[in-house]
Formats: structure tokens, sequence, C-alpha cells
């Protein structure tokens, strides 16, 4: 990974792995936080993404590796978890009050914040409803309060987009524009690759709990060419035997696909193609998306 | 100071505004009226209500660490120095609630004229009990299933259940030619028996500062298990 070479880490994981009994859940993983980035998981579920963020955190422990927080003072983290479980018999503002008295602020200071945060964070008129009976994007925000509180020096955020309708959505990722041009360090994972595209600095790819790709996303996606072949009907065993050229390789009915390094291997595609006399209709070559760098990362 | 005061407060409203809150009222109302039925003087409230009131706040600990061990509590530990905090606050919100109780027991009873107190050596039992409960809780803490590991907390379960019968059965033991058991098991209930006993007794010698500081050194051992089993446990909570 080239950020870690220069880029100063919060947190770094050196050959984590986790089990939860016979599962894996993460394979010798190596991943570094750098100081001031919003670095974003993305993997399909049970990739180990939340197992990772629950690493940093503290609440799990390695069962290889280490997970290095030497940058990170004690009670230093704010968590989003994934679904918003909080004390349902407490009210918005008193568990906002809890935290913050957690996180050291006393007095008018902690009146002050949590006020300015239900403004923000548009949860003003919900301040006297109990947790219990907040809808789910309501509960997004005041996860995301509860997180804003003491600030704190690195923000985990789980699935934070989870639940919340297209302006709750737009909040969060203002919100967590705001703590990154503040300074803040973010780690958050993501199903979703557009708002990951728009927030994120960093990348990291999770796939069975190992890491398939990472890197800046300036970085990562630039200069990758993608191809796609449209063709007539494949005959049997062609479709395999393409995708047996290269490990970037989508072959399917009428559609075979090239990514990243797998394009280089066009030629040897086109002869296999050619040699099947296989009617090729189009050929598009394009510069790879998120998307399909995910896929490219995730499948196989 | 002031984070433990805090969690402390927000675990014991947690208990108090969900059901498993009125196991520990329920059982204060009926131990105030089924222990103090024909009356009861200083000496037995010293023994009867130390023993008694403390099971009650072992339940009460139980159930605060029920409370805490919970996904809900992600973001709270995500905010804590240490997570023996949690612990402690636990600790001081089961003694606190045990007190509470205590209090509520003896003062209804006093009204309705079935307690007698009157020696001036009733100071006494603040401190007995309170050492008295500071080991129950801190055996309740380490027993309860926040900081269990592997199925500790049923190890525990046993051998406390073995010493509570075997000490019962100490005659049978000893007819069955098991004096070292019987060796064993008075030593380990030593400091709570005679802390209390000579409490009871109106009697604070060497001896009852000796039992009150070996029970208050197992109470401090018993959290530190506690806290060293809670330390790097992995939390499994689901969300």
């Amino acid at each position: 990974m080239a950020w870690e070479v220069i880029e100063p880490s919060l947190v770094r994981a050196r050959s984590v792995s986790k089990r939860y009994g016979r599962a894996l859940a993460l394979d010798r993983l190596t991943l570094s936080l750098p100081e001031g980035s919003v670095l974003g998981l993305l993997g399909p579920n049970g990739a180990g993404k939340t197992t990772f963020l629950r690493l940093v955190m503290g609440f799990l422990f390695p069962d290889e590796g280490e997970v290095d927080r030497g940058g990170l003072a004690p009670g230093q983290i704010g968590y989003l978890p994934e679904r918003a479980l909080y004390p349902s018999r407490l009210r918005v503002r008193e568990y906002l009050e809890l935290i913050g008295r957690l996180a050291g602020l006393h007095g008018q200071a902690l009146r002050d914040k949590v006020r300015r945060l239900l403004a923000e964070l548009s949860l003003e008129d919900a301040a006297g409803k109990r947790l219990g009976s907040c809808s789910r994007g309501m509960l997004q925000r005041v996860g995301l309060a509860q997180v804003l509180l003491g600030d704190p020096q690195l923000l985990l955020l789980d699935e934070p987009m989870l639940g919340l309708d297209p302006s709750g959505q737009k909040l969060m990722r203002d919100q967590i524009e705001i703590l990154h041009k503040g300074g803040k360090t973010i780690l958050l994972s993501s199903h979703n690759l557009g708002d990951v595209a728009r927030v994120c600095t960093h990348v990291a790819m999770l796939n069975r709990g190992r890491l398939t790709r990472s890197g800046r996303l300036d970085t990562l996606l630039p200069g990758r060419a993608e191809v796609t072949i449209s063709t007539g009907p494949l005959p049997p065993g062609l479709p395999s035997a393409i995708r047996s050229l290269a490990p970037g390789i989508l072959a399917s009915e009428g559609h075979i696909k090239l990514v990243g390094d797998a394009v280089q291997r066009k030629t040897e595609v086109l002869r296999l193609l050619l040699g099947a006399d296989v009617d090729i209709q189009e050929l598009v070559e394009a510069h790879a998306t998120l998307e399909e760098a995910y896929l490219e990362a995730t499948q196989g | 100071m002031s984070r433990l005061w805090t969690l402390t407060l927000y675990l014991v409203r947690e208990l108090f505004g969900a059901l498993a809150g009125i196991v520990p009222l329920a059982a204060a109302v009926a131990f105030g009226l089924i222990a103090f039925e024909y009356g009861m003087d200083q000496a037995q409230l010293i023994t009867v209500g130390g023993l008694g009131i403390g099971t009650i706040g072992f339940l009460a600990t139980l159930l605060l660490a029920g409370k805490a061990d919970r996904a809900a509590s992600f973001p709270i530990l995500g905010r804590l120095r240490r997570r023996a905090e949690l612990l402690g606050s636990i600790l001081v919100g089961g003694l606190g609630i045990t007190w509470i109780l205590a209090i509520a027991i003896v003062v209804a009873n006093l009204l309705a004229g079935r307690l007698t107190l009157s020696s001036p050596s009733l100071l006494w039992i603040m401190p007995t009990w309170t050492a008295v409960w500071l080991f129950v809780t801190a055996l309740a803490l380490s027993l309860s299933a926040l900081v269990s590991r592997n199925g500790s907390n049923l190890l525990g379960y046993l051998l406390v259940v073995a010493v509570l019968v075997a000490n019962d059965r100490k005659a049978d033991l000893l007819d069955r030619g098991a004096g070292w058991a019987v060796r064993i098991v008075e030593r380990l209930v030593w400091p709570v028996g005679t802390l209390l006993s000579r409490a009871s007794a109106e009697v604070h010698d060497q001896t009852y500062f000796a039992a009150a500081a070996a029970t208050l050194a197992c109470a401090a051992a018993l959290f530190l298990l506690a806290a060293f089993l809670f330390r790097d446990k992995d939390l499994l909570w689901s969300e």
C-alpha cells in the first residue's frame, strides 16, 4: 500500500486474523488508517468489515497479528454502530448528555454542545423523544450526534447511510465532508459505492476476510481501463476458458468484461473468440468505475 | 469519578426502568415481611440482614451487569479509558442499591415495631455490612455473564454452591473423613462469618478488624479477577 509509505497512520493493523469458532472472519489483514483520511471499507456481507471496525474499537481482539492504536488516546473514538440499538427508555437529549459526560464535557459546555448538535442534525424537535420511539433515520442522526461529542480523534461509522432517506443520506455525507475538512480521521463501512466515491479519500476492499484491493481513491481508478466485448452466442466451455486467462475477466453469455490487469489479455481473448468463430458485435474500452473495481475485487 | 458516577446512574436507571427492576424491589419487600415477621433484635439484624440483604445485592449486581452486557453499550465503552470503569460503576451501583433497600427495610420494620435497635454499637452495622456487601457485589460481578469467559461463571457458581453445601454439612464431611475439606471451607467462610458474628456479639476486637480486612481483600481480589477476565474479552454483542 503506497499510502503507508508517505502518510502517518493513526491505526495500523498488521497481519490480523480473527475467527468466530471455525469461521474465519479476517485473514491476515494488513491495513493502515492514514491520519486525516476518510477510509471506506467495501465488501459484501460477511466480508469482515464490522469485525475490523470492532477490532479497531478494541471490542474484539485478534487471534493473530496486532492492531496498533499507538497514535490514539484512550476514549478518543466515536463509534456509530451498524444497527442503532440505543437505550430505548432514554430521551434523545438525555442520551447525548450521557455520552457527552463520558467524553469529558460538563455543565454549560455540555448543554451548548448538545444544543448545537441537535440543531445541526435537525433533531431539535426530537430532543424530548424516547430513543425507543424514534424512527430509523432519526436514530442514525442521534448516532452521528453521539459520535461527534467530545471531539474524538477517530470516528468509526458502520454503514452510516443504512436506513436513511435521500435527505438523511445527504446530511450524513455533508457531515462527513465537514469532519474531514476539520481534520478528523474517519473509517466507514458501506455498501453504497456512490457514497464512498463521494466522501472517501481512501478505499479498502475486503472479500471473505481478505484485503483484495486498497489505495487512495484518486490513484485507484484513473488509468485503469476496462474492455467490454459484446458477442453472439458462445460455444459451451468457451466462457470458462476465457475466464481462466486472468482473474479479472468476467465472461457470460454474449458479454465479456476485462477489468484491471486483465485488459492486457485482450488480444488473447479476441484470438479465442475468433478461433471459435464467435460473432464479435462490439468492443468498448473505458475507464473503470469504483463499481467495477469493487466487483473485480470481491468476485472470485 | 465523574464518569463512574455518570455510568452508575445510567445503569441503575436502566435497571429500574425495565421489568427486571422489580426483582430486587420484590425481593426486598418479601425479605422485609418474612424475615421480620416475628420481630428481630439488633444482633439478629446484623447477621440475618447482612446475609439476606446481601443476597438481594447479589441479584441487583447481576441485573446491573446484564444491563451493561448488550450492544447499546458499544458507544459507551468507546468513550471509556479502561473497561474496568464499567465494572466499577456496576459495583458502586450494586452496593448503592443494596444500601438503599437495607435502609428502607430497616426503617419500615422500625416503624412497624418489629425491630429493636437500642445499643450505641448500632454504628458498627455500617462498616460491617459495607464490607460484606462489597464482597457480595464483587462476587456477583465476577460471576456475571458480562465478564464470563468460556463458562468461567458456571465454574464459579459450582464452587460457590459447593462451599455453601459443604459449610452446611461439615459434620457429615468429618464423619466421612474429609477433614481437609472442612478446613478449606472454614477458611473460605471465615472472613464474612467472623465479621458478622463478632459484630452481632458487639465484639469489635482485633479479630473483628482482621475479618473485615480479609473480607475487603477478598472483595478486591474478586474485582481484580472480574477486571482481568473482562479486560481483553471479545464483546460479541449482536446488533
